[in-house]
C-alpha cells in the first residue's frame, strides 16, 4: 500500500463541518446545469494537509475549482462554487470539498443536510463571452475565487471525466465525523474545453491557509448538463483508510 | 506459445540509497535466470516520474545489461514513448540501432504515447497531440534503420538529409510492436503490419474478437516497415507455487498491490479531456482484471496464480484465443521475496513451458537441473 496518506487537522477541520440528516436522501435531478470547470496541479507536500486520512494523494495532486449554475431545482435556482483536492479513496479518484459557496440559503440547508456538502452563504457568478467563459465567487462583500475558460473549443462530452466528491460531515444521529461520497450522475448535452486560469484565489476563504499552492495549469471545461445529485452509496471513517473505513449504506 | 518477462520497476518506499540498485538487481538476477530456463524474452516500459509505480526511465540501459547477462532471450525496448518532448525520433533510431547490435539482434521495439497527465505533462506535451506523433514516428523508423541516408520534412519534426548511424544488426530491422490499451489501437497495429503488444485483458471473448480482427486486417495491410510483424503478445502476472492456495494468496497480493499503485496515478483522460484518450489505458483495465472475486479458488479469470496445474489451463485459453506470447509482471514494490519470485520461474520453467509448443524445448529440463 502507498504510504503517502492524507494529513489533514481533523479536530481543527471539525469546527466548521456541516451535519448531515441520515443517509437516505432521494436524488435531485438538476435539468440545464453549467458546470465551468478548472484543474491545476498544486505542489504536493503542502498539499496532503488538505486531504483526511482516508485518502491517497493522487500523482500529481491537482485541484479543481468548480463554479455550477442550476437554473432549476426543487428549492429554486441556485449557483454553488467550491474547491476539491484530488486524492484517492483506495483505488477510486475522488475530489475532497474544502468549501463550497452557494447563493440560495434554501439550497445550502438542503445540500448540507442531504449530502454533507460544506457550503456557506456568497455569491456565485459565471459570464459568457465569445472567447472566454468567467465564474466570479465572493462573500461578505469580498471576491474569493476568479477563474475563467480561455479559448472556448467544442470536444465530446463523453470526453468529459468528472469524477466524485468525498465531504466531511457530522453525522446527525452518533455526532460521529463521516466523509459523504457524492457521486453525480451527468448527461452532457454541450461540452468546451480551454485552457484554464485562476485569476484571484482567496485561500482562507476556502480553508486552504498556505496548504494550497498553485503549480501546472491542466485544463478547463465548460458543459451544460443534466445532473443527478444521487442516493449515498458510500461513507467512510475519516480517521481510516479508505479499503478499511469505508461502509456501504445504500446500493 | 511463448513466454517472457515484463518489467515495470517498482520500487517501494522509503528509497535509501541501496533500495534502488535492490531492485534493480534482483530483475537482473531473474532475467539471467529466465534466460536459462527457456523465457523467450524480457520487456522494459519506458515510464517517468510514476513514483513507486515504475522506476524504469531508462529501459534501454536495463535491457543493455539484460542482453549482457543472457544468451538467447530476446530484448523488448517498449514501450518507446513516441512523443518528440520524451525522445527525438533520431534518438530513437540510433540507441535501439546500438542495442540491436550490443544484443546481437535480439532486439524487439515497442512503440506507444503514454497515457498519463503525470507523464505528458512533465514533459509538457500536449494529450492531443500524441496519437499524431506516434504515427510519424512509426512510419519513420524503419526508414531511419534502413536508409543509408534519410531526411524527412514532417508535421511533428524534420531534419535535412544526413546519415544515421550505426544500423541495426537485425536485417531489415528489429520487429515493431505497438502498445495495445485503447479500443481500437489494435486496428492501428494491424492496418501497419505491427505487432499487438496487448496490455490489457478484458475478457477471453472480448480478446479473441480483438485477435480476430487483428489478423484479418494484417493481411492486407500497407507495413510500415519492411517485414511485417504478425503476432500477439499480451501481459500478465505470474505467481506460481506447488500448492494452489499458497499460488493464488501471494499471486493476489501481487496484483493487488500493483494495482493499487497503478490507481494513485493520474490518467490523462482524468485530467485533460481529449478524444485522443478515449480510455484510462493500462491501469485500471488490469486492475479490474486482475481483482475481481474470481473463481472458488479466489482466483482471476485468465492470471498466471495458482498452482502448475491451474496455470496450464489459464495459459491454454490464452492460447486457445490466438495469443502468441504472454509476458509477466513478477512483482510490484517487492511485495514478492525474491527468492520466491526465482521459485515461482523455476517451477513455471518446469511444469507448466513443457505443455506448450514453442516454449523452449529445453525449460523443463533445465528448470530441473537446478
Amino acid at each position: 500500500m502507498p504510504p503517502r496518506f492524507g494529513k489533514l487537522d481533523l479536530a481543527a477541520w471539525a469546527k466548521s463541518v456541516p451535519t448531515i440528516k441520515g443517509y437516505k436522501t432521494e436524488p435531485w435531478l438538476l435539468k440545464g446545469a453549467k458546470i465551468l470547470t478548472i484543474n491545476m496541479e498544486i505542489d504536493d507536500d503542502p498539499a496532503d494537509f488538505l486531504l483526511p486520512a482516508t485518502m491517497h494523494p493522487s500523482i500529481p495532486e491537482y485541484a479543481i475549482f468548480c463554479v455550477t449554475n442550476y437554473p432549476d431545482s426543487p428549492v429554486g435556482a441556485f449557483s454553488i462554487g467550491e474547491v476539491r483536492i484530488s486524492g484517492r479513496t483506495g483505488v477510486r479518484p475522488r475530489g475532497f470539498v474544502l468549501r463550497s459557496f452557494c447563493d440560495n440559503e434554501d439550497a445550502r440547508r438542503e445540500l448540507a443536510a442531504r449530502w454533507g456538502y460544506p457550503t456557506v452563504a456568497g455569491d456565485v457568478k459565471i459570464e459568457l463571452r465569445h472567447d472566454r467563459v468567467v465564474a466570479l465567487v465572493g462573500a461578505g462583500g469580498k471576491r474569493v475565487l476568479e477563474c475563467e475558460l480561455l479559448d472556448r473549443d467544442m470536444i465530446s462530452g463523453g470526453d468529459i471525466q468528472y469524477i466524485a466528491s468525498m465531504h466531511l460531515a457530522r453525522n446527525e444521529d452518533d455526532g460521529k465525523l463521516v466523509l459523504v461520497q457524492v457521486d453525480p450522475d451527468f448527461t452532457f448535452s454541450k461540452a468546451e474545453r480551454g485552457k484554464p486560469r485562476i485569476i484571484l484565489l482567496d485561500n482562507d476563504a476556502f480553508g486552504a491557509g498556505d496548504h494550497l499552492r498553485l503549480a501546472n495549469p491542466i485544463s478547463a471545461t465548460f458543459t451544460t448538463a443534466d445532473v443527478t445529485l444521487p442516493k449515498i452509496r458510500y461513507i467512510c471513517n475519516p480517521e481510516l483508510p479508505a479499503m478499511q473505513g469505508t461502509t456501504k449504506v445504500a446500493a | 506459445m511463448k513466454f517472457g518477462l515484463f518489467y515495470e520497476i517498482s520500487v517501494p518506499r522509503p528509497w535509501g540509497r541501496e533500495t534502488e540498485k535492490t531492485v534493480y538487481d534482483n530483475c537482473l538476477e531473474q532475467v539471467a535466470l529466465a534466460d536459462s530456463l527457456g523465457f523467450d524474452s524480457v520487456w522494459a516500459v519506458e515510464h517517468h516520474f510514476l513514483e513507486e509505480y515504475s522506476h524504469c526511465s531508462a529501459p534501454e540501459l536495463f535491457l543493455t545489461a539484460c542482453a549482457m547477462k543472457t544468451k538467447k532471450m530476446r530484448v523488448g525496448h517498449g514501450i518507446v514513448v513516441c512523443v518528440p518532448e520524451f525522445n527525438h525520433p533520431i534518438k530513437i533510431a540510433e540507441r535501439t540501432a546500438v542495442l540491436d547490435i550490443l544484443s546481437g539482434g535480439r532486439l524487439d521495439v515497442g512503440t506507444g504515447r503514454s497515457a498519463t497527465w503525470t507523464e505528458l505533462a512533465g514533459f509538457r506535451a500536449s494529450p492531443d497531440e500524441t496519437k499524431k506523433t506516434w504515427d510519424e514516428f512509426v512510419h519513420c523508423l524503419p526508414k531511419m534503420w534502413t536508409q543509408e541516408r534519410f531526411s524527412y520534412q514532417g508535421r511533428s519534426w524534420s531534419m535535412p538529409q544526413r546519415t544515421i548511424v550505426p544500423k541495426p544488426y537485425q536485417k531489415p530491422h528489429p520487429p515493431l510492436w505497438v502498445a495495445v490499451t485503447s479500443p481500437g489501437t489494435e486496428i492501428d497495429a494491424a492496418e501497419r503490419g505491427m505487432g499487438s503488444l496487448g496490455l490489457t485483458f478484458g475478457g477471453f471473448a472480448e480478446q479473441e474478437e480483438k485477435v480476430k480482427r487483428y489478423r484479418k486486417i494484417i493481411r492486407n495491410c500497407t507495413p510500415v516497415g519492411e517485414v511485417v510483424n504478425e503476432a500477439v503478445s499480451t501481459v500478465n502476472f505470474l505467481y506460481c507455487h506447488e500448492d494452489d492456495a499458497e499460488g493464488i494468496k501471494v499471486g493476489r497480493r501481487l496484483t493487488g498491490t500493483f494495482n493499487y499503485l497503478a490507481a494513485q496515478l493520474l490518467a490523462a483522460r482524468e485530467a485533460y479531456p481529449s478524444k485522443s484518450y478515449p480510455s484510462l489505458g493500462l491501469l485500471p483495465s488490469l486492475r479490474q482484471e486482475a481483482s475481481g472475486p474470481g473463481d472458488a479458488a479466489g482466483a482471476p479469470e485468465g492470471i498466471a496464480m495458482g498452482n502448475p496445474a491451474r496455470i496450464v489451463r489459464e495459459m491454454k485459453k490464452w492460447e486457445a484465443v490466438g495469443v502468441d506470447r504472454v509476458n509477466f509482471l513478477l512483482n510490484a514494490l517487492e511485495t514478492v521475496p525474491q527468492q520466491k519470485v526465482l521459485d515461482s520461474l523455476r517451477l513455471f520453467a518446469k511444469e507448466v513451458m513443457p505443455h506448450f509448443q514453442g516454449a523452449s524445448d529445453s525449460a523443463s529440463a533445465a528448470a530441473g537441473g537446478r
